[in-house]
Formats: structure tokens, sequence, C-alpha cells
């Protein structure tokens, strides 16, 4: 509990009355004050300190300009502070706009499907798939090796249902796909292969 | 003033502001054992002090022309590194005061001293980290930094009268919690 001191005491501690005057009592709070300082200012320097302050002043002065420029590129830690209801709603507009997004690429209607021609040619240095759905263009539709195994792969959207198709290597040889598991004549003396295409949304 | 011997602080001062970057040193070396026992005790934190006093002698070596009186330097240094300790004291929550770092007293130099780095001694500290602190700053400048009312009065801006209220009121507390110890 915090009392007043008599006022004898404090002007004793202020040097302006001699502390002969005092009582024995009034001496030995004067001197537990004394102490009670002395105790507190028992303090070590901080080390380094000239050295940090002279590195500091030693450097030129930055022109407005550079702080600027310093304060634009140097990271900031940025607070937002949000009511809890207005979280809620973000958390729910960010999940809403998440679901309606599609997660990479074209979009499927109903009837479409996902067409994906693999082929092995260990030795070719192109690959491309040509059928009624890209007007037997080689250009339209390459396939890639990106890992350069010798297979190669392309995925093409298409309408579900059944898809003839060759690969062209090397933009010259014409090739039905060995792996197809159906074939239809083309009209020429060869065969074409068939992919059905199933819609993505069958189930 | 000039502590000790050597040039004196108004014949360093006109070195420095000649152009002897290096001579502030002197200034630093004659005063950084004070303003730090002055900034650890106003923030109880030797980290913030060392960035106070850091701060504070680099502003004053950027304002060193507008110490109007250098042989009252020592005055003018206090007020600003005591601004920069009130800078610190803002900007934390209200009566947050760290004693977690609060500075080791060398026990060889305290074996014959009344006090110890004991519970009296952490109860000392408690309770200055406790006053206002304006009180605090009062009390450290008059007992820990031995000026008088008038030079106080010059690093604070207050009226003598209001210095020794604070300094009264900070001497009671501080007794009150030495009376507390076991």
């Amino acid at each position: 509990m915090t009392r007043n001191l008599d006022l004898r005491i404090h002007r004793a501690l202020d040097g302006e009355l001699d502390r002969a005057s005092l009582s024995p009592e009034e001496l030995a709070l004067v001197e537990r004050l004394d102490a009670a300082a002395w105790a507190l200012s028992d303090v070590p320097p901080v080390p380094g300190l000239a050295q940090r302050v002279l590195g500091i002043i030693r450097r030129p002065l930055e022109s407005p300009l550079e702080r600027f420029r310093r304060w634009v590129t140097s990271p900031h830690p940025v607070t937002v502070s949000l009511r809890p209801v207005y979280s809620v709603i973000i958390a729910v507009l960010l999940v809403a706009l998440l679901w309606r997004s599609p997660a990479s690429g074209p979009s499927l209607a109903d009837h479409e499907g996902v067409a994906q021609f693999v082929a092995r040619f260990p030795e070719a240095h192109s690959v491309a798939v040509v059928g009624p759905f890209n007007d037997w263009r080689p250009e339209a539709t390459p396939l890639s090796d990106d890992d350069h195994d010798g297979v190669w792969d392309a995925r093409v959207i298409l309408p579900a249902g059944p898809h003839e198709y060759m690969f062209v290597v090397d933009g010259e040889r014409w090739v039905a796909d060995p792996m197809a598991g159906k074939y239809v004549d083309d009209g020429f003396g060869r065969q074409n292969a068939v992919m059905e295409v199933q819609p993505v949304r069958s189930e | 003033m000039t502590a000790g011997e050597g040039p004196s602080d108004a014949e360093v001062i006109a070195r420095v502001l000649s152009g002897d970057v290096e001579a502030f040193g002197a200034l630093i070396t004659r005063y950084e054992g004070g303003l730090s026992r002055f900034a650890t005790r106003m923030l109880g934190s030797r980290d913030a002090a060392a960035d106070a006093v850091a701060e504070g002698l680099v502003r004053a070596y950027r304002h060193l022309a507008s110490c109007r009186d250098p042989a009252r330097f020592r005055t003018w240094l206090y007020r600003i590194v005591a601004n920069r300790c009130k800078s610190h004291l803002a900007r934390r929550p209200v009566g947050d005061v760290s004693l977690d770092d609060a500075p080791p007293m060398a026990a060889q130099e305290l074996a014959d001293a009344q006090f110890e780095r004991t519970d009296q001694l952490e109860r000392l500290e408690r309770a200055l980290a406790m006053l206002a602190p304006e009180k605090r700053e009062a009390f450290v400048l008059k007992h820990l930094d031995g000026m008088s009312y008038e030079e106080m009065s010059v690093v604070t801006g207050e009226r003598i009268p209001t210095l020794k209220m604070r300094v009264h009121r900070a001497r009671e507390a501080l007794l009150a919690a030495l009376k507390e110890s076991p």
C-alpha cells in the first residue's frame, strides 16, 4: 500500500535538508531509497552502440526519391481486419466461385466427351491425329511426347459417338491405330481406326 | 556540460559540425552509459532501449546544428532519447513494460550492497515498470541519472513543481514495493 512520505524525507533526498537533522527512522527510509536507486542504476551499456550509430551516420542520407523507391520495393506487413460475418460471406463467395469454375480447359456440353489418342512411335519426330473432326488436316491436332519416351498422346473434345481417325507420323506416313478396337474400310483399300467417344454426362 | 577530461561537448560539437563525423563518436562514448540506463529503465527491455538510444543519437547527429546551447548538450540529447522512448511506449499496449530481459546485475559488485538481484530487486523493477511513464521518467532522471530539477525540466518540458510531485509519488511507490518484500 502506497503512503505519503514525510516531506522532510523528500527534501533530504533532494539535497534540500541536511540528513543529520533526520531521525533514525527517517534516515533509514532515505538510505533505503538511496540503495534502491543505486540497485536500479546498475545497467550495463548496450554493446556495439557506438559502432551501430556511427555506421548509420557515415552513410549519406537517402534522397526522398530513394526512400520512396525503397518503400515501394520492400515488403510490408499488411493487416486486414474483418468482422467475422464478412469473413463468412467472403468464404461462401469463394466456394461458390470455385464450384462454378472449370478446373481447367474448355467446358464440355452434355453431348460431348473426351477422346484420348495414344500411340507408340519411338522413332517419330512428330505425330498427329486426323479424321473427319479436323477435316483430315495433319497440322490441326498434333500429339505430344513431353518425356520423350516414344509414347505420344493428345486429348480432344468431340461429339459423343464413333469417330474414324488415323495417325500421321513425321508428316507423311499415315498409320491406322494398331491398338484401336474397331476399324472401317476407307473406300480406298485401307482401313481407318474407329474410336467410340462417350458423353461426359452419360451416367 | 563536459563529462570528465577531454574536450568539452561544445568543442566536440564544433568539430562535428565542421565535417568531422568521427568526432561524434566521442559524444556517444561520453553519454551512451547514461542513455542506455535511462532507456532500459524506461522501456524495461534492453533491445528496445538499444533501438531508442540508437535512434536518438542518429537524430541528434542529424539535427546537431539546431542544438542552440552546446554547453547543455546533455539535456538536449536526453530530451531526444526520452521522446524516442515515449514513441516506443506509445506503440505498445497500455501498461505493457517488459521485464523479461531486465539487465543482469554484476553479482560480485553487489555483494556488499543492500540489494542483490533477488526478489527485492525484482520487486523494485516491477514497481518501477508499473509506474506511469511520466513518473518513471522523473524518478530515473532524478535518482539514476542524478539530474537537478532544472535539468529535468529542460529534458521533459515540465515545470519543476510537477516534476517534484512525480518524483515523490515514484519514491513512495518504490518504498511500498520494498516494504511488501518478506
